[in-house]
């Protein structure tokens, strides 16, 4: 059984590995940004679906990659790879700097701090016009490597995945869901919830850095709002929550049917899909609050590692 | 919850489904009178939509006019509009789809220059021209782009006119104010090269933050430099306020003008009397006299009762005239030649003048003045299209 997985998984990672052998422009394009979301999707299920503590401004980590990576290619010449990781750098420590103070914060508290986060930046950027450009936004030299960057994008999810999977079976994941289930008691069993808390907040801030480098690679020109917008973290919550959170598949296989779902839902019906995104919202949170994964771990004690 | 039968139940629905919807991308006539398929995304859901959609109206209107004349090269033309949500991400993929996957023989802009700017790259590279009817950032056109053609004024030249107009009246000196942001800053940088072109001298230039309120000091500030002609590049809000404190203070210079916001009712509505005399900057107007503009005033009004008629109609029907006269020229659906023609292009659509340079930057195109008369904009630049004379000088503020 596990080889065969394991072989599934080889045989599924090499087709994709093929794939831009084959595929038009619009497949690539398309699946790198699905592969965008997987990752995300992934980042936001480390500190969100591991220690439940909600993140509502994670788009903030993905929007400041974007920029660190961008300056770095525009200003000083550097190649995008190097630039996007540097971008990561930058995420990990501005999640540093609000993870330290905001974490204390609880529930609510932490969701609203992080949904400020990303307004604030949002804001910073547009007033540090001399670095960003300000509200006319940031425009990269031409550059075509949309096949360079399809294979970017696949590594990072593969990485936050595989991040997932290592922690989800490990002895620090089960000190973060431990933190998720009753803080309290995982305080009283000796776990140093702070500095836990700030392990799963600095490691799901990193990937959504380099992502947004490659991201603004890619597009070739960002502005404030398209690197900002909150609809970027509500899309990364919900897939997450229809996959399934807290597990290792869940949020790559939301961010999967959703991205996939909504790219044939929407070039036919206008306004169909923005009322088909809600209705999977309300859906998922009253009928399967787990998760697609979730339901079936139930149903079918399938592990808790999937 | 759903029972097991159920699940299968859904799965084999979706799959059917996927299925139907797969099928039908891949069944595509493919007659040798097929139509030539212009493709664009615009923004018709999210912030930009109420916009978007006014210009997706003039693409329809335009390839459904043209479809009646007999089409071009003996073929009907088809848009196939997307949805991009105002977001760049979703516009770059939906090139893509429409180069790659839909095959379009050419493709018109998105709505917004930011949208513009990164759609840009993904038609350059597959040498598709783009017509961009809504973009009006230079820089986007000045990037060493081959495919990309602009069809606004760009923001140089919003205060062309009232230079031009002072010029003529022989005054002399003239002040300028801006929003510290990238769209006023670009007006405030071509005013200055043409008000010195014009032999008018630049006596003041400064620039407020945005969304500043007081502008009692830069008042005092322009007083004491008494300009005969005060110029702001503005928008809305700014516009109004400056306008209001002018008065408070009694700053009073022969000409003042506006750039963006100055067109709007509700610039008049908040200003009343005092909106009186100010001049205003507009790409576009309904009864400018551009040949074709009242015909297509008419059939947008009965094609669309009752839906919003503006510039940025006007200007996707125009874009769309443009590609379609130069497809006609060049007489063939090949990217090259596409651009060639549309380089060679000189002509007026219903949004006014169209010409490119080289890079594909907007040169014909004018911008046109407005002044605000008993309240109504009457449009006094330049002259082959002023349809009144402009009042001048602009009285005291207390005989307006």
């Amino acid at each position: 059984m596990r080889w065969a997985v394991l072989a599934a998984l080889a045989i599924g990672l090499l087709l994709l590995a093929l794939y831009p052998l084959v595929a038009t422009g619009y497949g690539i394009r398309f699946m790198l940004q699905l592969f965008m979301w997987v990752a995300l999707a992934q980042s936001w299920n480390l500190i969100s679906g591991l220690t439940g503590y909600v993140s509502f401004g994670h788009v903030a980590f993905f929007g400041t990659g974007a920029y660190a990576g961008a300056i770095l290619v525009t200003t000083h010449g550097w190649h995008w790879g190097p630039a996007s990781l540097a971008g990561g750098v930058a995420a990990v420590i501005l999640a540093l700097i609000i993870g330290y103070p905001c974490l204390r914060l609880k529930g609510p508290y932490f969701a609203i701090a992080m949904l400020g986060l990303n307004e604030v930046m949002r804001v910073l950027v547009s007033y540090f016009e001399g670095l960003t450009g300000g509200g006319s936004g940031l425009s990269l030299p031409t550059l075509h490597a949309s096949g360079q960057i399809y294979y970017a994008m696949g590594a990072a999810a593969l990485a936050v995945t595989g991040a997932a999977h290592l922690l989800i079976t490990s002895r620090v994941g089960l000190r973060f869901m431990t933190i998720r289930e009753d803080e309290i008691a995982a305080e009283a069993m000796g776990i140093n919830t702070e500095r836990y808390k700030l392990y799963a907040f600095l490691l799901s801030a990193f990937v959504p850095g380099v992502v947004g480098g490659f991201f603004a690679r890619d597009q070739g020109y960002i502005e404030p709002i398209s690197v900002f917008p909150l609809l970027t973290t509500i899309t990364m919550i919900v897939m997450v929550l229809f996959g399934g959170k807290g597990t290792i598949w869940g949020p790559v296989l939301g961010a999967v049917t959703l991205f996939v779902f909504q790219e044939l839902v929407w070039a036919r019906f206008l306004y169909l899909h923005q009322i088909f995104f809600g209705a999977i919202i309300v859906f998922v949170v009253l009928l399967m609050p787990r998760g697609i994964l979730g339901v079936l771990q139930e149903r079918y004690r399938l592990p808790r590692t999937i | 919850m759903f029972r097991k039968k159920h699940d299968r139940l859904t799965a084999g629905w979706v799959a059917v489904l996927a299925f139907v919807l797969g099928i039908e991308t891949w069944v595509t006539p493919a007659a040798a009178q097929s139509p030539i398929k212009i493709g664009a995304s615009l923004s018709l859901t999210g912030t930009y939509a109420a916009l978007g959609q006014n210009q997706q109206r003039g693409y329809q209107l335009c390839a459904k006019q043209m479809n009646e004349k007999g089409g071009v090269l003996g073929r009907k033309i088809e848009f196939v509009l997307y949805d991009d949500q105002s977001q760049p991400a979703t516009g770059v993929r939906l090139y893509e789809k429409l180069i790659t996957s839909d095959k379009v023989d050419a493709i018109m802009g998105p709505y917004s220059s930011a949208i513009t700017e990164a759609v840009a790259n993904v038609n350059e590279k597959y040498k598709m021209p783009m017509v961009a009817p809504m973009a009006s950032t230079t820089s986007i056109f000045k990037k060493g782009r081959k495919f990309a053609f602009m069809v606004q004024s760009p923001a140089e030249v919003y205060l062309e006119g009232l230079i031009d107009m002072a010029a003529k009246r022989g005054l002399k000196t003239v002040a300028i104010i801006n929003e510290d942001t990238l769209f006023p800053k670009a007006t405030v940088q071509g005013t200055v090269e043409i008000a010195k072109k014009k032999g008018l001298q630049v006596v003041f230039v400064e620039a407020y933050p945005k969304g500043n309120t007081d502008f009692s000091a830069l008042m005092t500030k322009i007083r004491a430099a008494n300009p005969d002609v005060l110029g702001a590049a503005t928008y809305f809000d700014d516009a109004v306020a400056i306008t209001r404190q002018m008065k408070e203070l009694n700053v009073n210079p022969k000409m003042y003008g506006v750039t963006v916001g100055g067109d709007l009712p509700k610039f008049y509505e908040l200003l009343g009397k005092n909106a009186e005399y100010v001049y205003g900057a507009s790409q576009w107007e309904p009864e400018l006299p551009y040949p074709g503009a009242k015909e297509f005033n008419e059939s947008y009004k009965k094609e669309f009762p009752g839906a919003d008629l503006s510039y940025h109609s006007a200007g996707g029907y125009g874009g769309c005239q443009a590609l379609v006269e130069a497809i006609k020229r060049a007489g063939s659906l090949d990217g090259e030649k596409i651009r060639e023609a549309v380089l060679k292009l000189d002509f007026n659509t219903v949004y006014g003048g169209f010409k490119v340079d080289q890079d594909g930057f907007q040169v014909s195109h004018k911008m046109v003045m407005f002044q605000w008369q008993e309240g109504k904009k009457v449009i006094v630049w330049p002259d082959e299209l002023a349809a009144g004379k402009a009042r001048f000088p602009a009285p005291p503020w207390n005989q307006r």
